[in-house]
């Protein structure tokens, strides 16, 4: 197979495609997940991106029908009928270039390091990932699998996946915004130990099409040695695993949240957590200038292709909300209290 | 003041945004976000429609009248972002009124703020949190 350049990439992503769906029989497993609004079914072989298709997902309720369903082939050469992946040939590379993919109607992603392909055809419903081998793909892809796709997917739908945590009570919640650092994955903790929901702490789905409407999708969790530890999970999770790429310690949000995972929240407001210093927490206003600022660059950079489109959901999105800065204090349950206080009684 | 003092946005890759009359750009290419002042924001809606730098010199804010040096930095900052274009044989547009009455309300100097945090990601695409000493992201280049 030639080098893949920008004249010939959606040529390639046709033909891996084809490749992938030709070969169906030969796929050691199949895996469906009930989501929201979407039964994904993959294709894949054995090992952690098996296990975290059947794992890494909060699985909506399978009373309804879902509107639709899509199909995902993990593909490699250890699978009758698939060729290795090629090379991206003329550098430099960019994932902007791959606006020429969505003139074809098709939304690509490459990780150079890897020569790991992911291409989806939003008509069709069908996607492929590419890789090297069973285990060629990136350390982050177990930790929210197919998430590309799954981006892809309901972005045609004019949804979209916002990387923000997420507490909520009684149906009601905020979205917490900011790049990672920011504090969003132990103040979700912190909630949930402490009484609140969540429907993710760092992508879920969120709709605009009736207010602003948050939906849960993966169920890893993940926490820093240290806020592992003030957090107290070293006791309540004693059997937790080895620490994952990022040298923190991952789990899933059943294990520590106090009632099941609710299948919607409504957000009533947009907050952007930041490391207060201080004592106690505290909530006041900010600019929506500034919460689109934390808002929407790391949920653009994550999510390949669409960036314009992106960022006008973000500022539809930040328009809805009445925005807050939460200075954080250091005591996970006076910190859920704050956020418990603000659902009560302060969010608008 | 410049020779030519009509501005456009220079690419379709440089989109914005207005939050409660606040603009917000980003720079699809390199990942850049871009937050003005008050009065930075309605100086970036003129500009970008189009009305002549010149045209904006002498208009009151709530902290007194622009001045032609500090409208040249303004555009200086803006162009060296790459966010506007000179245009040349441009019609100007005149100075809409009610961009007046809002630069009259404006309490804050003129002033840009960049915000690149994330531009290497938006830049390759890769997941966040990763960080630069571990040697990635970095833009490829074929070998």
């Amino acid at each position: 197979m030639p080098n893949v350049t920008l004249e010939n990439l959606t040529d390639y992503a046709r033909h891996v495609l084809a490749q992938a769906e030709s070969s169906t029989a030969h796929y050691p497993l199949t895996r469906k997940v009930g989501l929201p609004h979407l039964e994904l079914t993959a294709h894949v072989s054995a090992g952690a991106l098996a296990d975290a298709v059947a794992h890494g997902f909060v699985t909506a309720p399978g009373n309804r029908t879902p509107a639709v369903t899509c199909r995902i082939f993990v593909a490699h050469p250890g699978i009758d009928g698939i060729a290795a992946p090629a090379s991206w040939g003329q550098g430099p590379f960019t994932q902007h270039a791959f606006a020429s993919l969505a003139e074809a109607g098709l939304r690509g992603n490459y990780f150079h390091d890897l020569d790991f392909w992911q291409f989806y055809d939003p008509q069709r419903r069908v996607g492929v990932q590419l890789m090297a081998s069973a285990d060629a793909f990136p350390p982050w892809e177990p930790g929210a699998p197919l998430r590309a796709f799954l981006h892809w997917e309901y972005a045609a739908c004019g949804m979209r996946l916002a990387h923000a945590g997420t507490l909520g009570a009684n149906g009601k919640g905020v979205l917490l915004a900011g790049a990672g650092g920011a504090g969003k994955s132990g103040t979700v903790a912190a909630g949930l130990l402490n009484g609140l929901d969540s429907v993710g702490d760092d992508y879920v789905l969120v709709d605009l099409a009736n207010g602003v409407t948050a939906r849960p999708l993966f169920s890893t969790l993940k926490q820093d040695p240290r806020g592992f530890a003030r957090l107290g999970l070293e006791r309540r999770l004693p059997a937790h695993g080895p620490l994952n790429w990022q040298g923190k310690h991952t789990f899933h949000i059943d294990d520590i949240a106090p009632r099941p995972v609710p299948e919607t929240l409504d957000i009533v407001a947009l907050v952007v957590p930041h490391i207060g210093g201080g004592g106690t927490s505290s909530i006041v206003p900010v600019s929506r200038r500034d919460a689109m600022i934390a808002l929407a660059p790391s949920g653009i950079a994550q999510m390949p292709g669409e960036r314009e489109s992106g960022f006008r959901f973000f500022s539809d999105l930040t328009r809805l909300l009445p925005c807050y800065r939460l200075s954080l204090g250091t005591q996970p349950q006076e910190i859920a209290g704050t956020i418990a206080d603000f659902l009560a009684g302060g969010a608008s | 003041m410049r020779h030519t003092d009509v501005y456009a946005i220079s690419s379709k890759d440089i989109v914005f945004e207005s939050f409660d009359g606040e603009a917000v750009v980003l720079d699809l290419t390199t990942g850049k976000y871009f937050g003005f002042s008050d009065s930075g924001s309605r100086l970036w809606d003129a500009l970008s429609s189009g009305v002549p730098a010149s045209e904006l010199v002498g208009a009151a804010t709530g902290i007194g009248a622009l001045g032609a040096a500090e409208i040249d930095g303004f555009v200086s900052q803006l162009l060296e972002f790459g966010l506007l274009a000179a245009v040349a044989d441009a019609v100007a547009r005149p100075v809409p009124s009610e961009l007046l009455a809002q630069l009259a309300a404006a309490s804050e100097p003129l002033k840009v703020d960049i915000h690149d945090d994330l531009a290497d990601l938006i830049v390759v695409d890769p997941i966040h949190e990763v960080e630069e000493p571990l040697g990635w992201p970095a833009v490829k280049q074929a070998t």
